[in-house]
């Protein structure tokens, strides 16, 4: 069936017809096509993308790693992969199409004439699938080989058609590897066409908090210094390393959460209102936030590495036991720390934030605690089992928003509890939420860099992550900490209880 | 059923609904994003069921199902009252939303906005799905259209469509009105838009598809481009083509949606569409 011709903008007939996000031909070519994160990340997502017809009619995937493979072998391995983790059902013909505009190319890059192919290849998707000569260049390779990609393909864009830049995480190591991955991009490309990806971004939820912040007129009145008494962000994973010893033992949670994640979801909550949803204005308001973060000393950050546990039952090894992992590894494997963002808002608000592997259960939230009520009237006894007020948002997985407010119990007699007013995602709209990857390709397919961080963004964060870690490497803390299965050093808990204050309860 | 029944007893009911069944058990969540009133003449009972299924879960609303029964002796209300629970992923706790059904009986039947008044769930919209052709004029259209922020119809279960548009012209600027023909023209609308501007001067428009709908891309053609155009129409069950001065319009990846589709996209849709409005009063000229 033949396709609809581009559209012009002035015609009278578009009036009325809802607005689709339609990206522009293109082919996306992946550096890291066997890796983990092509099949159970970014092949599903774009599958997801096809089944709702959001992908160019152009369109080619082009698959570049070191492992020697023929374009069948490709398609197949890719289409295992959305079998298993693609998130819809799996429709012969929609494949089909995906797979059509699907090639491969092995080189390691290190093997002079491998970036050559590569051109070749989109040369001839572009005759073959009409892509455009639209490039897009997905580096999911470790930082080390990210360098030697930018400046091969750098050198070798397409003169015709746009060339766009997605760089995974981590970007860089710390701050000064960094600044030089962003002087070697920037050499090649210019800003607007580097997507530095932080997939936390993508998701439904981190979204949600700046609709729930700046669409709803009653949160933003409070959301500062006079009525918020603390943040507790909260980014718990109850998987240990998977495996990826190697990269892990060199990151650690500082690196691999607190750096990205962690300091994304800061700066959101923390951020004020952008004047627009255009990709600088919300970026120079999430900038503004790190700059005014001052770095935590180290009294007030604490590290901790998980022993031997259980989790969900199971009897799981102490990350020193972890295949590949040093036995005196003195990587972290937790952090919590506490923060300032020293700016008008929030002056003197501290922001509690941990992220650790291995604790009891899976959860990102963020926790608003609102200040006390200055004077209730009742009988002491009867706020026994009254909390603060808190607004807490749940990032994954049970994506939505709660409000925990006092409610008098119904009986003889004044007794007030703390009850829990709940919108879930999932019972609201129950149309599946888009996996984070989905979102975010198809923005750069379209240009859109707003849920993508910017160079002095990431340069921020490594500055407050650098200064951070400095300190450690004076000292050998005690390690293992904590067991795995548990929320973390007891030293975390301490962080808070100097304050009068706790982590909240799970 | 239970005849014979008050509103009060409704909502006393509901809120039993809501309780918690079991000593220790969590009370139900109830969620609710508007609330969903279907007017369903005898005749459409089947049809508006099977499109109601699967809809609760995609919409949670409190639905309200109103059966009129003018012609029964009886002068009362006969009412049930259910939840629609759905288990989350991992969550132990359900989700919960309401469906009422109400029997009007008898003269209950033409003051239907007196009955379902005090069941809207306050500050959240009101969308009113009208199955088969309104009553224009008529007491309980007039009513409910009152109490209503959106009116759903499907002009394809119009007898007289002309003249049902005509009808329909007059009352747009009292409510919203969503028509499911006109979403089903949708992906037609946008492959005939892709013809521009070679279609700029046209002057006929071919479509084998249901009447109403041809009427409508006829019309929508005609108004936009502000010009008369002919329309030649052929039968069939859906569209199946459209042709602008002889070039064929082809839609990107057309898979005729299901009713409960339909009925679901236009339940997304909170503000007027102008251009559909500005289609509908082409008619206005059709003599009562």
């Amino acid at each position: 069936m033949a396709q609809a011709p581009a559209i012009p903008q002035d015609n009278p007939l578009l009036e009325g017809l809802r607005k689709r996000r339609a990206a522009e031909p293109c082919a996306l070519t992946i550096f890291g096509a066997s890796g983990d994160l092509t099949q159970r990340k970014l092949i599903p997502a774009l599958y997801a993308l096809a089944f709702r017809g959001l992908l160019p009619s152009g369109f080619g995937i082009v698959g570049v790693a070191r492992t020697p493979m023929a374009d069948d072998e490709f398609r197949e391995k890719m289409k295992q992969a959305v079998m298993e983790h693609g998130r819809d059902e799996f429709r012969d013909d929609v494949w089909e199409e995906l797979a059509a505009g699907m090639r491969y190319v092995a080189t390691d890059f290190a093997d002079d004439g491998g970036e050559e192919r590569v051109i070749n290849c989109l040369n001839k998707l572009d005759e073959e699938r009409g892509t455009s000569s639209n490039r897009v260049y997905y580096l999911a390779v470790p930082p080390s080989a990210i360098e030697a990609i930018v400046v091969a393909m750098g050198k070798r864009r397409s003169t015709t058609g746009w060339t766009r830049l997605i760089v995974e995480k981590p970007f860089g190591y710390d701050l000064e590897s960094a600044r030089h991955l962003n002087a070697v991009i920037k050499e090649y490309f210019h800003e607007s066409e580097i997507f530095r990806i932080d997939h936390y971004l993508g998701k439904e939820t981190v979204q949600n908090m700046l609709v729930l912040r700046f669409a709803n007129g009653i949160f933003e009145p409070i959301w500062n210094r006079q009525f918020v008494d603390h943040v507790q962000i909260t980014v718990a994973e109850s998987l240990g390393i998977e495996g990826r010893a190697d990269y892990y033992e060199r990151a650690g949670a500082s690196r691999d959460i607190f750096q990205n994640h962690l300091l994304q979801l800061v700066a959101l909550t923390a951020m004020e209102p952008p004047i627009d949803f255009s990709a600088d204005s919300v970026r120079n308001e999430k900038v503004k936030v790190l700059k005014a973060m001052h770095t935590p000393g180290p009294k007030h950050v604490v590290r901790g590495q998980y022993g031997p546990g259980f989790i969900e039952g199971e009897e799981v090894p102490g990350y020193r036991e972890e295949p590949g992992v040093a036995p005196d590894s003195q990587t972290e494997t937790y952090v919590a720390a506490k923060l300032f963002v020293d700016n008008w808002r929030w002056a003197d608000t501290p922001f509690y934030v941990r992220t650790g592997k291995r604790l009891p259960r899976r959860e990102t939230t963020i926790a608003i605690q609102f200040k006390r009520a200055p004077h209730p009237p009742f009988e002491v006894d009867s706020e026994e089992g009254l909390r603060p007020n808190v607004l807490l948002v749940h990032v994954q997985p049970d994506e939505g928003v709660s409000l925990a407010i006092g409610a008098k119990v119904p009986g003889q007699g004044m007794t007030i509890r703390t009850v829990h007013m709940d919108f879930l995602y999932g019972g609201t709209f129950r149309t599946g939420l888009p996996e984070a990857y989905e979102r975010l390709i198809l923005d750069c397919l379209l240009g859109d860099a707003t849920l993508f961080t910017r160079a002095d963004e990431v340069e921020e964060q490594w500055a407050i992550v650098d200064a951070m870690v400095a300190s450690w490497k004076r000292d050998r803390p005690n390690f293992p900490n904590y067991a795995a299965g548990t929320w973390g050093p007891v030293a975390a808990d301490e962080l808070l209880h100097r304050d009068g204050r706790s982590w909240r309860r799970h | 059923m239970i005849e014979n029944v008050t509103i009060s007893e409704v909502e006393r009911e509901l809120g039993q609904l809501r309780a918690a069944a079991e000593p220790g058990e969590l009370p139900k969540l109830r969620t609710s994003v508007m609330t969903h009133m279907a007017w369903v003449p005898e005749t459409w009972v089947e049809a508006a069921t099977e499109t109601l299924g699967g809809l609760a879960e995609r919409h949670p609303s409190r639905t309200i199902l109103l059966f009129p029964r003018p012609n029964e002796e009886r002068d009362a209300l006969d009412a049930e009252v259910d939840l629609r629970c759905f288990r989350r992923g991992g969550e132990e706790r359900e989700v919960c939303s309401e469906v009422i059904s109400v029997r009007l009986c008898g003269k209950r039947a033409t003051a239907p906005a007196s009955v379902i008044q005090p069941l809207l769930v306050p500050d959240l919209p009101v969308f009113l799905r009208w199955r088969g052709e309104c009553p224009w004029g008529a007491v309980e259209l007039e009513e409910l259209v009152d109490v209503t922020d959106r009116l759903i119809v499907d002009s394809c279960e119009w007898p007289d469509v002309e003249w049902g548009y005509a009808r329909l012209a007059e009352i747009l600027d009292r409510v919203v009105v969503s028509d499911i023909a006109w979403a089903r023209t949708e992906p037609w609308r946008r492959a005939i838009a892709g013809l521009w501007p070679e279609i700029a001067d046209a002057t006929e428009i071919r479509v084998a598809g249901p009447y109403p709908e041809a009427l409508l891309l006829g019309r929508w053609l005609g108004a936009r481009l502000d010009r008369d155009i002919d329309l030649r129409h052929e039968p069939a069950g859906e569209i199946e083509l459209a042709e602008v001065d002889g070039q064929e319009a082809v839609p990107v990846r057309y898979e005729r949606p299901s009713a409960s589709d339909l009925l679901s996209d236009q339940l997304e849709i909170f503000s007027r569409d102008r251009v559909y409005e500005e289609t509908i009063r082409t008619f206005s000229s059709v003599p009562t």
